[in-house]
């Protein structure tokens, strides 16, 4: 035999056992316990529904579900934003990537370091360094979501239009966890396991609302405030993501002085004498820019894909002079960092404009094999780029080949480089090292615009 | 309870909560920055630079000076070296310059001719590219020049002289380099200073074949020096 509804709530055993059985009807029987309800109700718009028509069933299990879902979707996104506001001091910190609470952060490299650093981790970074991530608006949400969720637990008989509000609410986090989760898997290649945790709170703020929207029968009378309690949840709900939006801008660290704009250093010797520049995407009238770069270097891979994700990259004239970290080569090394990037950088300078470029991108491509191969067996790679790349075949390895490598290395020691990849420089001014990643977009725009001297 | 009041009392503490988290982390994070030092970090990070090795002793790298001066190779000069009598620029004796050049075994090609001859076989101009590519960080190429003992003192000086010339002259024509007017430095010693002994038919040769001192001396010794001048 079914219960009624009222068996679920706190406030059912405020009330005499008749009510229970009478609803609204048997209430009236009894005026003091009719006050009561009132003024748990609070008022009609916001109170539970009085026609308790929804039957009896526990809903308060799965909004409570959901409630303890979005608790934890507070905990993971409110993690990965620390994480990503420590970084604001333009320094490398530890990150935390574990599902497990209170997991110890991580200094190295990490499925979460390397979704913090991809484009898709914040918005609006051309106007604000570093951008806003999207792990505050995560925060602002399930924090709605949570205040929402524990009040309808808290009290209990939701109306359907309630529900159905939170249904729509929790949507919205199951879609961006759909979204970001592809990007992470497909455009970013690694798995951030704080994001996943995201995922799984969205997923159960979502099922348990749906839950309790189906466990909630329709009223035979029509909720004429359903919209309007619709529109107040929406305003409610950006509210928070506003005020918290508000406060991070209001608050976002100030260098406070022009150092990113103004560039880090100058080039002495820009000019390509010796003819080692490689075209990356050439655009005539774009900002002539210099990358300094090691084609198996991750960073680098990552720098470009920033870069090219920024969508700046398109005012940019793009040139580059590879610095192997490679010791087979490169004197100033004395550890091979990227074994077989002497190899790929030979290649790169025998084969013709077009040619180097579509080396340069088989090479960030296949990066990890590639460099797998070098360290166990350099000859196998320089095979696997004659097989590959046959158009340079006669001149990989032959004494013009390393030397213009040499002449490419030296063309750093001529403008005192640091030796590191990657570097940029737009029109002979180096891009600040603390400003190749969250702050590309911010520092870039600005240099195009004339901050670069 | 009344329920706006129990909206407010969840309500508060859930926008609250995370402005104040977020105001403390961004905070701390402005703190950081104020008191980091970008331009510290940026010091610490190795600069390119030429290689500097541990054989250029200051007699090395006083010969190098010298050659690399009377070249004009210094100051960005790069207008070509004519071939030196060794002899005159180095103020050694034979033994001591010879001395100088030991720790180049592993950087250096012997390029050997054929008696009384100043042209290069294949094998020889494959080993003087191969050389001339091993760069690295070096800043100057140094040809040195010898003859055998056979013939007339003043032949065999103009013999060693036009070697290190042909030496030169296919460096121009296979590379085709600005920096070979900049960083090769030629010397030459004829057949009365600073002969190879025997022990340097260890290294490497252009030529696989029986060596003997006379052989030896039929060349040219190329290699890059790793010092900063």
């Amino acid at each position: 035999m079914a219960r009624r509804f009222d068996e679920d709530l706190d406030l059912a055993s405020e009330r005499p056992d008749a009510e229970r059985d009478g609803g609204r009807g048997a209430a009236n029987d009894f005026p003091d316990a009719d006050r009561s309800a009132d003024r748990d109700r609070g008022d009609d718009l916001d109170g539970p529904d009085p026609d308790l028509s929804f039957g009896a069933k526990p809903v308060r299990v799965p909004l409570a579900v959901a409630f303890v879902a979005a608790v934890a979707g507070c905990f993971f996104a409110g993690t990965s934003t620390a994480d990503f506001v420590a970084h604001l001091d333009r320094q490398v910190h530890a990150l935390h990537c574990s599902v497990v609470p209170g997991a110890k952060a991580q200094i190295g490299e990490s499925g979460c370091r390397a979704v913090m650093l991809s484009p898709y981790s914040s918005w609006f970074r051309e106007s604000y360094w570093g951008g806003i991530p999207v792990a505050l608006w995560a925060l602002a949400v399930f924090a709605f979501l949570a205040y929402r969720l524990g009040h309808l637990t808290w009290r209990g008989q939701p109306r359907r239009s309630e529900a159905g509000f939170l249904v729509a609410a929790t949507l919205l986090p199951v879609l961006m966890s759909g979204i970001y989760g592809y990007l992470a898997y497909a455009q970013v290649g690694a798995i951030c396991t704080v994001c996943a945790g995201i995922y799984v709170t969205s997923g159960l703020t979502f099922l348990g609302s749906l839950a309790a929207l189906l466990m909630i029968e329709r009223s035979p009378t029509p909720d004429v405030h359903a919209v309007r309690r619709f529109g107040v949840g929406v305003a409610e709900g950006c509210g928070f993501v506003f005020a918290l939006s508000l406060v991070y801008l209001a608050w976002l660290p100030d260098a406070g002085g022009e150092r990113g704009p103004a560039g880090c250093g100058a080039l002495v010797q820009p000019e390509d004498e010796a003819g080692i520049m490689v075209d990356v995407a050439r655009v005539p009238g774009g900002k002539p820019t210099i990358e300094v770069l090691d084609p198996l270097c991750p960073a680098c891979r990552a720098f470009d894909a920033r870069l090219t994700a920024s969508g700046l990259d398109v005012k940019l004239d793009q040139r580059a002079v590879l610095f192997p970290l490679d010791s087979s080569c490169n004197w100033m090394v004395t550890d091979s960092l990227h074994p077989g990037a002497c190899a790929v950088s030979e290649a790169m300078l025998c084969a013709s404009p077009a040619q180097a470029k579509v080396i340069l991108g088989w090479a960030f491509a296949n990066q990890e094999a590639l460099l797998a191969e070098a360290k166990a067996d350099e000859p196998k790679l320089r095979a696997r780029l004659k097989s590959q790349f046959p158009e340079v075949a006669g001149c990989l390895g032959t004494p013009v080949a390393k030397n213009k490598v040499v002449k490419s290395l030296r063309w750093a020691v001529a403008n005192a480089l640091p030796v590191m990849t990657p570097q940029l420089f737009v029109d002979g001014t180096r891009l600040c090292d603390e400003d190749t990643d969250l702050g590309l977009d911010y520092t870039l725009t600005r240099m195009l615009q004339g901050g670069a001297r | 309870m009344n329920d706006v009041a129990r909206r407010g009392i969840l309500a508060v503490p859930a926008l609250l909560a995370p402005l104040m988290m977020v105001g403390g982390w961004l905070g701390h994070a402005e703190q950081r920055l104020k008191a980091n030092d970008p331009s510290a970090a940026e010091a610490e990070v190795a600069i390119a630079s030429v290689s500097e090795d541990a054989y250029c002793t200051p007699k090395l790298k006083s010969i190098v000076r010298r050659v690399a001066g009377a070249c004009g190779l210094l100051g960005g000069g790069g207008r070509g070296c004519q071939p030196m009598q060794a002899k005159s620029v180095a103020q050694l004796s034979d033994e001591d310059f010879n001395a100088l050049f030991v720790p180049l075994e592993q950087r250096a090609q012997i390029i050997q001719f054929d008696a009384d001859q100043t042209e290069m076989d294949g094998a020889a101009r494959a080993a003087v590219e191969k050389a001339w590519a091993d760069q690295r960080g070096a800043s100057f190429f140094f040809v040195v020049a010898r003859a055998s003992p056979d013939g007339k003192t003043e032949y065999n000086e103009k013999l060693s002289a036009d070697r290190a010339q042909t030496v030169l002259s296919h460096l121009q024509t296979r590379f085709n380099d600005p920096d070979i007017a900049r960083q090769v430095g030629l010397l030459w010693l004829g057949e009365g200073f600073a002969q190879l002994g025997e022990e340097f038919c260890g290294w490497q040769r252009s030529r696989g074949t029986e060596c003997t001192v006379k052989d030896i001396n039929r060349s040219a010794f190329v290699a890059w020096i790793d010092c900063a001048i």
